[in-house]
């Protein structure tokens, strides 16, 4: 419905949560006039933050609809009060503009914003370039490496020289291949405890340091999707002093885990940054306070009930996300850095990487929210997921808060 | 019959010694039964037990049927060579398949860390982990301590030295799990891209680079069979430096005890990780390993049936 009365709802307006009223929405709008015939929610206390932003989507389309499209995705985004987010698919690279056109086609979804990376090697192979100009003039926001390993060195400076044209940033999961070496979680005591393959701190750093060189020499602003260890943030924040343009987010569940839970050896710990640390967990908190990082990233990456159901290391790595963000993070981030700095980092700060409008608030302007009572728990079930996947590392836990329902792009939805 | 407090051997790291104990105290008994002239015992007689190797076996495939034989019960082997797993037939659905033919228990061999847990938490059989990964080879270590015991009187106290690619080999880890539980001190000595660089939950053990150092004091030196993958993975450059440096040799003995026990999980690399000479001299007790672990098996498997078989 595109109409709705919330009654007893505390929205965020102004960098504050105001006293219970009523909102009345309608046309994608939060209007003064009482609308007389709308359905009325009583929300009983609920906030209703600006809806959020999603850093990381990969709704697996068109290759893999076989596992996700965007109509899951965007149900997902629904259930989790996200309003728009960052596409990059690793398995199919957005490396021309025809391509780029018929995701955006797929994607028009009405209040629905998407933004776009494109890649900057076809394929993601790190071989030839893509028309990186085409593709910023079909809306590409940035260029991606696809979560693979972008790190050849002359490509790597190729490609930023010659995407500069361009003026878009560049955004790299910074992680060596060859230091990673079929490493599937953190090298650390757990991994060497359990005898597995891990993947040492250093193949983040030593790549993440090769693109900020880069970057320096070149001048072109660089990303950092999912930083998951400290050294990492201490190399931005000494790029930074020297004047590159760095951005960095950290995954929903690296500030959620740690790799103590390898020692249940459950498949849903499998993604592709690894869980590092307790240690590195912290820091990344501390990079939060600090302001090193600018934003938490969802990372939304669906994978088959049947290519979790294996044992740890046969697993298909990936987590998802967007349903349970909300919920798994709001408690802790409000109790360490405030609310107005948990709306930053889940909305405003990764609407602005990329290049969205951003869900601000306000009597009179567009309305798109999320409506979350603190006060509730939520159960992570495996119905509290869009499509087929449960991919979730959560499952079963109990989080604190709950959500209730969205008004995204005019249509409200109870959850 | 006293119970274990475990419900499958996925591996020794956090089995209490009471558990170790039963099951060493139960092989020493089986271990008489294999010195009977009829070796069969009516224990598990009426039970299925499946041999379920995802990886190739002949020795550990081999000791457990016979112990499965000894102990009277009916066996089936499985390898993923010969299986429908070639077909893409998912891990769960093969343990399935064979559950509904309904088995009791599940001895299982796989590359992958925590399979037998895995296999645990989707089924109802009892598991026994016959290597997983790099992670554990409980059975391989219960016979090691065995061993020891049989030849030393006792574990608590002793020395045990592990020589060779620690990173690599469940064989180490079981080992240091299960020696320190039973009161041994452990040394575990290799190279230093074939040991693990995180060695804080492994503190109850000594490192040691030096081979020398590391045996001098041992009562035993378990050595550990250098594969020859290292080599091609750049780990080691190359077998002869790695036998010059970090082989049991005539020479290396000569500063350790004198009656230091020499063990090997087998098969061994003769030249390589153990001289020839020392492999079949009069401080050898590998082949005394290898009878063991046939007693060590049917021990572990008669205690988790726990009575099963008579319900």
């Amino acid at each position: 419905m595109n109409k709705i009365v919330l009654k007893n709802v505390r929205p965020f307006v102004n960098g504050k949560f105001e006293s219970p009223t009523t909102m009345n929405l309608a046309d994608g709008k939060w209007v003064k006039e009482d609308l007389a015939d709308a359905a009325v929610f009583d929300a009983g206390g609920a906030l209703a933050l600006p809806a959020l932003f999603g850093l990381g989507l990969d709704f697996k389309e068109p290759l893999r609809d076989d596992i996700y499209d965007f109509k899951d995705g965007v149900d997902a985004m629904r259930r989790g009060g996200f309003y728009g987010g960052l596409y990059e698919s690793s398995d199919n690279a957005i490396d021309d503009s025809r391509k780029l056109s018929a995701i955006k086609q797929i994607s028009s979804f009405a209040g629905f914003a998407f933004s776009f990376l494109g890649a900057f090697s076809v394929g993601y192979k790190c071989k030839e370039l893509t028309e990186m100009i085409e593709l910023a003039e079909e809306g590409a926001v940035g260029f991606g490496d696809g979560n693979q390993d972008a790190t050849r060195t002359r490509f790597l400076r190729l490609a930023m020289e010659y995407g500069s044209m361009t003026g878009k940033r560049f955004f790299f999961m910074p992680l060596d291949e060859s230091l990673r070496h079929h490493g599937l979680v953190h090298e650390g005591h757990y991994a060497d405890t359990l005898g597995m393959k891990g993947i040492p701190r250093v193949a983040e750093t030593i790549a993440a340091f090769r693109i900020l060189e880069m970057a320096r020499f070149l001048k072109v602003p660089v990303h950092f999707k999912q930083v998951s260890c400290g050294e990492t943030l201490k190399l931005i924040e000494n790029a930074r002093e020297q004047g590159v343009d760095v951005t960095c987010d950290v995954d929903i569940y690296h500030l959620l885990l740690d790799d103590s839970c390898l020692f249940n050896l459950d498949s849903h710990c499998n993604v592709v940054m690894p869980f590092r640390s307790a240690s590195d967990k912290e820091a990344l908190w501390q990079g939060l306070k600090s302001g090193t990082v600018n934003a938490i990233s969802v990372n939304h990456d669906p994978v088959l009930r049947q290519d979790k159901e294996v044992n740890f290391e046969d697993a298909v790595p990936g987590a998802i996300s967007l349903e349970i963000a909300l919920p798994a993070l709001w408690k802790s981030l409000v109790e360490k850095l405030g609310e107005a700095r948990a709306l930053e980092l889940l909305s405003f700060a990764p609407a602005k990487i990329a290049g969205a409008d951003s869900s601000d608030l306000s009597l009179g302007s567009k309305a798109n929210l999320v409506l979350f009572n603190d006060k509730e728990e939520t159960v992570v079930a495996p119905s509290l997921f869009a499509g087929q996947v449960r991919n979730c590392p959560l499952l079963g836990q109990t989080l604190s808060g709950k959500i209730k329902g969205s008004y995204l792009g005019g249509l409200w939805t109870e959850v | 019959m006293s119970a274990l407090e475990i419900k499958h051997l996925f591996g020794l790291r956090g089995v209490s010694k009471q558990d170790i104990r039963l099951i060493l105290d139960h092989a020493k008994q089986f271990r008489e039964v294999l010195e009977r002239p009829v070796k069969k015992v009516p224990s598990l007689r009426g039970m299925t037990v499946v041999n379920l190797f995802f990886e190739n076996s002949t020795r550990t495939r081999t000791s457990f049927e016979l112990a499965e034989k000894r102990l009277s019960a009916d066996t089936v082997n499985f390898t993923s060579s010969n299986s429908s797993v070639k077909k893409g037939e998912t891990l769960v659905d093969t343990l399935r398949n064979i559950e509904a033919m309904k088995i009791d228990i599940v001895v299982v061999r796989h590359k992958g860390t925590g399979v037998p847990k895995f296999l645990a938490d989707n089924s109802k059989a009892i598991i026994v982990n016959a290597g997983d990964g790099a992670h554990e080879h409980p059975t391989q270590a219960l016979l090691d301590m065995l061993t020891v015991e049989e030849k030393l009187g006792t574990l608590e106290g002793k020395n045990v030295t592990i020589v060779g690619d620690i990173r690599h080999s469940r064989v180490a880890r079981s080992n240091l799990w299960g020696m320190t539980t039973m009161g041994a001190h452990v040394t575990l000595c290799g190279p230093s891209t074939l040991v693990p660089r995180n060695t804080e939950l492994m503190s109850s053990v000594t490192w040691e680079s030096d081979v020398k150092k590391a045996v001098k004091n041992a009562d035993a030196i378990i050595a550990l069979r250098l594969q020859k993958e290292r080599m091609d993975d750049a780990l080691l450059p190359s077998m002869r430096e790695y036998r010059n440096t970090f082989g049991i040799t005539h020479e290396l003995l000569e500063c350790a005890k004198d009656k230091v026990l020499i063990m090997h999980p087998g098969p061994i690399n003769r030249g390589v990780e153990l001289d020839s000479e020392i492999a079949d001299g009069e401080n050898s007790v590998i082949l005394n390993q290898v009878t063991n672990g046939v007693a060590v098996r049917m021990a572990v498997l008669y205690l988790l049936a726990g009575g099963r078989a008579h319900e």
